[in-house]
């Protein structure tokens, strides 16, 4: 969660001398990180205070004026369109060189002189958006009207104007630190951080009574750990005075009235969330804390409606909702201009209801991002005495009834045993006692020193996120800094553990098919029901998400095929045909268990005409690492599975065990993707084939003596195999050493049913030099063999 | 005879004027200077010559022959050079036609990434784990210190497992079962088999419930983990340092600052320097928009919470250690200072994408 911190008003706490770039240093690098920082100076160069002094119509537009400006040096002539520009009006005028944002949109630009329609313009009248002020009080298509801001004289400076010589920072809070999520919290920090002094005194609740009803009760004191109120009459709703309208503006909140803006103002200064209702909008002044009921209906303050659960805390008078505990008041039940008494409220909301109900309902506010991440009960009284204080200051009134404080339980601090060995320990370097005393209490802890170890007190603002002896090394760490620890690496030996051989094959086989030509494919590893059925797989079979995030991602995968299939499709109109793998895991329901997460492959040739080439190639892929990681690899044709086509498919077997298929994607399958070519594919369980592997090499000596090689033209009918010829072949000679197929041929000169292969036969004899008569005698034998077996026709 | 040879010379010198190239020359050769040519004949008749013309006559010979022979050594030459000239003129290619491409393959830029961490991370011996990615809630949050109660335990966040009997999530022996959001699940799996001191790192998928322009429901995370007796904070540092110079470059600092985790305590965010601006924060042109004031937001890490080591059966007084980790799609994107407008183009499977890595 971020914030911005005004650097002076840290400083009405923190008394430093740092300039703000030491000060984001030191908490980046100690606490809190600093992630812009915004000059007010250099944001507001070249803008200056001007006195409207007289408005003449554009005589080329009918939505511009003329405003004649006085800035001081002299008075200039401006076009504007602002609705609300009146003779009078103190203006923010930007001069040449100043930056702005146009209509508060888009980049910053840098101001020229400029004509606008005919008409030269010297500079421009802003609006609070065009100069980083979105949440100024501006009306629609107006510009910023600083009467009630400043009395500076025409021409001062803007930031002098308006004493907004300051730096803001916008700083990132961790989550587990509210506490911090204001400037008293930063400030106590930065005080550790730099060393400098923290001066704050915590405000006390006065003595408080009167004779104003009201009737608070805690119905669930669980969901609200106290709960305080207290009513103020006579007040008078209207502005903020400037400084306070200034503070919230670089705060970046909204002035609204001055009730309102005491209550931010609080907020951002403490950290901890008021709330306030016109004291004759509670029917029967009654304040209920209670569960809201199912179904009943809550007008918030954003104008919508919203139906409440019981899982919802709700702030009720005696008819209705008021406000959802935490989260946003009520449309009809909150300060207004004619309220003139109101009810103060400040407390506690368990931070997960708060959470749940948010979410639950998309309804989200200051006060519920920080209630939600826990804030000691402690808070609200510290807040409530400064709301007494600041409303009496700037609304008049008087305190009208007691302080009513329900709370579940009496505060009892937290104490932990700390070690200082331990945290020495655990960082790594020698800090002294004195430096962990130090930092510690200038956080807030109270120390006593008990023989080894310190007895810690926590203080209240940090009863949410210090849990344990642990949460002290790093209090300390983090002041002492991490930048002054060395970088060391670890001495002692590393273990000797060995990588699960499924990491190694996995890195192994991606690396190979890239080499070989594949692209890899990634997919979600969700599908939907949808893909799962149009590879007829089962979606009840496959595991589900409880709470997907759409219907497109509902099912972990049981195979890769419906994404492959998926991908193809996509890439088909732009890519006419690839080659392509996917190495991942797919996901087998198992009961009671968790699900069995397979490693799987898929490589796929899709779009090319020749499936025979294809399906040749992945074979070919096959066998390369079959060769390289030593198992026996085979083929056994498959015609009955429907999944893949009846006469172009076969099981892959590794050592006669089944892995997976080889073979053209059935077309039912192809069409129900949308994929209008041929894919043919491989399909392999991974987890069966690892067990297999190894990188053990074989080496076959290089042959002594030189080889004869022979062509042959075989004619033969076509469903003739090439491994029977090729069997047949080598039984005609021990001298056969390889029998390649180079060419097969069909077409004019041949039958319609017969095909000629053209093979390339390689003889050799380990032990002498073959003769041609030796080659010229065994293809004769060749010859008469193939054409007595197959009928062949050699040429 | 002296005649002769003279005549001979200057027929000779003329025809190699008029030679043509290297054919005709070698033609001219044979003509005139081969064994059976016309020097030879002209010699043949040196016997027959009285003794003392002999001598002179000889002598002169050997004149006229070495005067053709360089006569010719120099035609020949020039006629190479021409033919070669000529042939290489001849063999002219246009190198600005675009190349050939090579049939390459190529591994997604996911991959990529996790070879490059697992060579860093392996010279540290740390050892990549293979972890599930549906998991107990145990593993997931309970053993990392997150309570029930945590907001990442919210439905909102998390994915969870439908009970295929009943309409709710299914649970089991330890707990929900999830789609881890981290790849922090390993640390107390690790822990479980007891085997130390451990030096792991974990690359998975994760998922989340979140899908825009710059979040995928699917992403992947890197975890490290170190457990041993009395590990310090400032390991950790070395080890982060190691990591950030081989993988980002030399000249980059890193930067630990405080922030939070559960499953560690104390917690950091990795920070390291921006190349854009030179870790200034500042361009010619403004502020850097890239950084944050000069540091960019890496990972997380921190040491390994007591209560994580108690849950994996470990004695937190004697063992301590520390965990770092961090998005790999993010980690490379800001390494190539890659600029994907939609993250979600990653795991979209276009060939036009995926061709490009």
């Amino acid at each position: 969660m971020n914030i911005l911190v005004s650097y002076n008003w840290i400083k009405e706490y923190l008394k430093t001398n740092l300039s703000p770039e030491e000060f984001a240093k030191e908490m980046s690098a100690k606490s809190m990180s600093v992630e812009t920082i915004d000059r007010l100076r250099d944001r507001f160069a070249n803008m200056v205070v001007g006195v409207v002094k007289e408005l003449k119509a554009h005589p080329g537009a009918d939505k511009l004026r003329l405003a004649e400006v006085d800035i001081g040096r002299e008075v200039v002539e401006i076009v504007c369109g602002g609705k609300n520009l009146a003779i009078g009006m103190r203006v923010l005028v930007a001069l040449p060189g100043a930056q702005v944002r146009w209509h508060g949109e888009g980049e910053l630009i840098t101001l020229e002189k400029a004509t606008i329609r005919g008409v030269e313009s010297f500079g421009m009248i802003c609006a609070p958006s065009e100069v980083g002020f979105d949440k100024a009080y501006c009306p629609e298509g107006g510009i910023w009207d600083l009467s009630e801001l400043t009395e500076a004289k025409p021409g001062t400076d803007f930031v002098g104007a308006l004493d907004m010589d300051d730096v803001i920072f916008d700083m990132e809070v961790t989550s587990n630190r509210p506490d911090a999520m204001c400037i008293v919290g930063l400030a106590r920090e930065a005080a550790a951080a730099t060393g400098d002094n923290f001066e704050f005194d915590l405000p006390l609740l006065p003595e408080a009574s009167g004779d104003k009803k009201l009737e608070v009760n805690v119905k669930d004191s669980d969901l609200c750990p106290r709960y305080m109120a207290v009513v103020i009459d006579g007040v008078r709703v209207g502005p903020s005075p400037a400084w306070l309208q200034k503070k919230l503006l670089l705060a970046g909140h909204r002035p609204i009235n001055n009730i309102v803006d005491i209550t931010n103002y609080i907020l951002h200064e403490y950290g901890q969330p008021l709330h306030t209702f016109d004291y004759t909008k509670l029917t029967d002044q009654e304040i209920n804390i209670r569960r809201a009921k199912d179904g009943e209906k809550f007008l918030a303050l954003d104008e919508k409606e919203y139906e409440l659960t019981s899982d919802n805390l709700v702030i009720a008078d005696s008819t209705r909702p008021v406000a959802v505990a935490g989260v946003m008041g009520g449309q009809d039940s909150g300060t207004w201009d004619g309220t003139t008494t109101i009810v103060f409220e400040a407390a506690t909301f368990d931070p997960v209801s708060v959470r749940r109900t948010s979410r639950a309902l998309n309804l989200y506010s200051d006060s519920q991002l920080l209630f939600e991440k826990g804030l000691s009960s402690q808070s609200p009284a510290i807040a409530l005495a400064k709301a007494i204080e600041l409303t009496l200051e700037l609304a008049g009134g008087q305190v009208a009834s007691r302080i009513f404080d329900e709370q579940k339980e009496d505060y009892k601090p937290l104490i932990f045993d700390v070690r200082p060995d331990k945290i020495r320990q655990r960082i790594g370097v020698e800090i002294s006692d004195e430096e962990i005393e130090r930092i510690l209490t200038t956080l807030g802890f109270t120390l006593d020193k008990v023989e080894d170890h310190y007895r810690a007190t926590v203080p209240f603002w940090r009863d949410h996120d210090i849990e344990d002896e642990v949460d002290f090394s790093e209090e300390v760490a983090r002041m002492y800094g991490y930048d002054n620890l060395p970088s060391v690496l670890p001495s002692s030996p590393p273990p000797i553990t060995m990588e699960e051989p499924s990491v190694f094959w996995e890195h192994w086989f991606k690396n190979k098919l890239s080499s070989a030509g594949y692209t890899e494919f990634y997919s979600y590893s969700f599908v939907s029901a949808r893909d799962l059925e149009k590879y007829d797989l089962d979606p009840a079979e496959a595991v589900s998400l409880f709470n997907p995030l759409s219907s497109d991602l509902t099912h972990m995968r049981t195979s890769l095929m419906p994404s492959l299939l998926s991908s193809i499709e996509l890439n088909q109109r732009e890519v006419s045909q690839d080659q392509v793998f996917e190495l991942s895991r797919i996901y087998l329901r198992q009961e009671n268990d968790l699900p069995d997460e397979r490693l799987n492959l898929t490589i796929s040739h899709f779009g090319i005409n020749d499936i025979e080439q294809a399906l040749l190639k992945l074979k070919g892929v096959l066998e390369m690492i079959a060769d390289q990681t030593g198992f026996d690899l085979s083929f056994e044709r498959v015609e009955d599975n429907i999944k893949w086509h009846p006469t172009r498919s076969a099981k892959i077997l590794a050592d006669g065990q089944e892995i997976g298929m080889l073979g053209q994607v059935a077309e039912a399958y192809t069409k129900a993707f949308g994929i209008d070519r041929p894919v043919a594919a491989v399909e392999i369980d991974l987890e069966k084939l690892i067990p297999r592997l190894k990188l053990t090499r074989h080496y076959q000596p290089i042959p002594e003596y030189p080889a004869i090689v022979r062509d042959i033209a075989v004619g033969v009918e076509e469903k003739t195999a090439f491994f029977e010829i090729a069997e047949t072949i080598k039984e005609q000679s021990p001298m056969i050493e390889s029998v390649m197929m180079v060419e097969v041929y069909r077409g004019p000169g041949l039958a319609h049913d017969v095909k000629s292969l053209t093979l390339s036969i390689t003889l050799r004899a380990p032990n002498r030099t073959l003769s041609s008569e030796d080659a010229d005698e065994v293809m004769n034998r060749v010859r008469d063999t193939l054409k007595e077996k197959f009928q062949a026709v050699l040429r | 005879m002296k005649k002769e040879l003279e005549q001979l010379r200057d027929d000779f010198l003329g025809a190699l004027e008029s030679a043509g190239d290297s054919l005709g020359l070698e033609e001219l050769r044979v003509e005139y200077l081969g064994r059976k040519g016309k020097l030879a004949n002209v010699m043949k008749k040196l016997p027959d010559l009285a003794e003392d013309m002999r001598k002179e006559a000889g002598q002169f010979g050997n004149e006229i022959k070495k005067v053709l022979e360089t006569a010719f050594l120099e035609a020949q030459h020039t006629v190479n050079q021409f033919e070669e000239r000529t042939r290489r003129d001849a063999e002219w290619i246009d190198i600005t036609m675009p190349g050939i491409a090579p049939l390459m393959g190529s591994l997604h830029l996911v991959t990529q990434a996790i070879d490059e961490i697992s060579t860093i991370l392996h010279q540290l011996g740390f050892v990549r784990s293979r972890t599930p990615e549906v998991d107990w809630d145990w593993y997931a949050f309970e053993s990392l210190n997150m309570p029930k109660d945590h907001a990442a335990r919210d439905e909102w966040e998390t994915f969870f497992i439908q009970d295929p009997k009943a309409d709710k999530v299914l649970e089991g022996k330890k707990g929900k079962v999830v789609l881890t959001p981290h790849t922090s699940n390993s640390q107390v799996r690790e822990l479980e088999k007891g085997q130390l001191p451990i030096r792991m790192f974990n690359i998975n998928k994760c998922y989340r419930r979140q899908s825009d322009v710059s979040h995928v429901p699917m992403f992947h995370q890197f975890e490290g983990l170190l457990i041993d007796k009395n590990v310090t904070i400032t390991e950790l540092k070395g080890v982060f340092d190691f990591f950030v110079k081989n993988f980002f470059g030399a000249e980059r600092k890193v930067r630990l600052r405080p922030h939070h985790f559960r499953f560690t305590e104390p917690s950091f965010e990795l920070d390291i320097s921006c190349d854009i601006c030179g870790g200034s924060g500042k361009l010619e042109s403004g502020a850097c928009r890239l950084c944050k004031e000069g540091w960019l937001e890496l990972g997380g890490a921190g040491m390994v919470h007591p209560n994580v080591i108690k849950a994996g059966g470990l004695d937190p007084e004697v063992y301590s250690g520390f965990a770092f980790g961090w998005g790999v799609e993010r980690t490379l994107m800001m390494r190539s200072g890659m600029n994907i407008a939609d993250m979600r183009i990653i795991y979209r499977n276009d060939l036009r994408f995926l061709k490009q890595f």
